[in-house]
């Protein structure tokens, strides 16, 4: 069984994403952020697999690492999913849902294909490891995603206050999680470093609700005005 | 160029962009994962015997 700090930082999460969903549904956003609310219940539901599969056969047992890699797998497709549901909100308005939906469409083909190629070449437990392969590289996908959205916002002069700081933490939370990768590569030795992807897993559902509470739908902020360059 | 086509070399570059920056951040890695979902401790990975 893992140590007391990790299994705190396991509660203060799972806790922090049902703290989302609810905030969604007292602020009646729950529809309008369907896509985030179902990433956040399928992490919670996951933690409960998890959780059963831990208590019951052990953190070293095959049973935790299938459903730890798996339902690691079905994650990634879901916060996938969801920031594509919030390319739809950016691009939405200008005409290209069309588009949004093609496009993610091949970068989800193409991702797969990728993952497949890959380890088609080794033996046994293919699944597994298709399944490892597509959630790291789905991962660095939505890493390249968030960049190009954070880019649109900036361009397109994005003034929903919600939107735009849902975006800004996810932006923040896929580069702060491939900073601790780097980092754990770094300087394993120190145990504190182990727990900052979980202490950065808490942080996406803490300043999301955050955001969902303190803003309502129609807020909106201040873009800064054009810096006139003089001749 | 059309919209689809458009859409469809955007798609391919990200994914190039995406498989690029994967080989660069794990060239030099010491057996890590990257899992970044959900604050679950992650699983004790079993050394195999060597024969």
């Amino acid at each position: 069984m893992p140590g007391s700090v990790a299994n705190f930082l396991w509660c203060l999460g799972t806790l922090f994403e049902l703290c989302f969903v609810v905030c969604s549904l007292v602020r009646k956003s729950f529809g309008r952020y369907f896509f985030l609310n179902l990433y956040f219940i399928l992490s919670v539901l996951a933690s409960a697999a998890r959780f059963v599969t831990l208590t019951s056969f052990g953190s070293d047992s095959d049973q935790y690492n299938y459903t730890y890699f798996y339902t690691d797998a079905l994650l990634t497709l879901g916060l996938f999913v969801a920031l594509i549901s919030l390319y739809s909100h950016v691009f939405g308005e200008l005409g290209f849902s069309k588009q949004i939906r093609f496009g993610a469409v091949l970068l989800l083909l193409g991702t797969a294909a990728f993952s497949y190629g890959v380890v088609q070449q080794s033996e046994g437990r293919l699944a597994t490891k298709f399944a490892y392969e597509l959630s790291q590289n789905l991962y660095f996908v939505g890493l390249v995603l968030t960049y190009i959205l954070w880019g649109a916002v900036l361009k397109l002069r994005e003034a929903r206050t919600r939107l735009v700081q849902f975006i800004l933490a996810l932006g923040l939370y896929f580069s702060a999680y491939a900073a601790s990768y780097a980092l754990l590569n770094l300087a394993d030795k120190y145990a504190v470093i182990q727990y900052l992807s979980q202490l950065l897993a808490c942080l996406l559902p803490l300043s999301l609700s955050i955001t969902m509470l303190r803003h309502a739908e129609d807020s909106r902020i201040a873009t800064a005005p054009l810096v006139a360059v003089q001749r | 160029m059309s919209r689809k086509l458009g859409t469809l070399v955007l798609a391919l570059g990200i994914l190039v962009g995406a498989m690029g920056l994967k080989t660069v951040l794990t060239a030099k890695t010491k057996g890590t994962v990257l899992m970044a979902n959900n604050p679950a401790p992650f699983p004790t990975i079993k050394q195999k015997p060597k024969p």
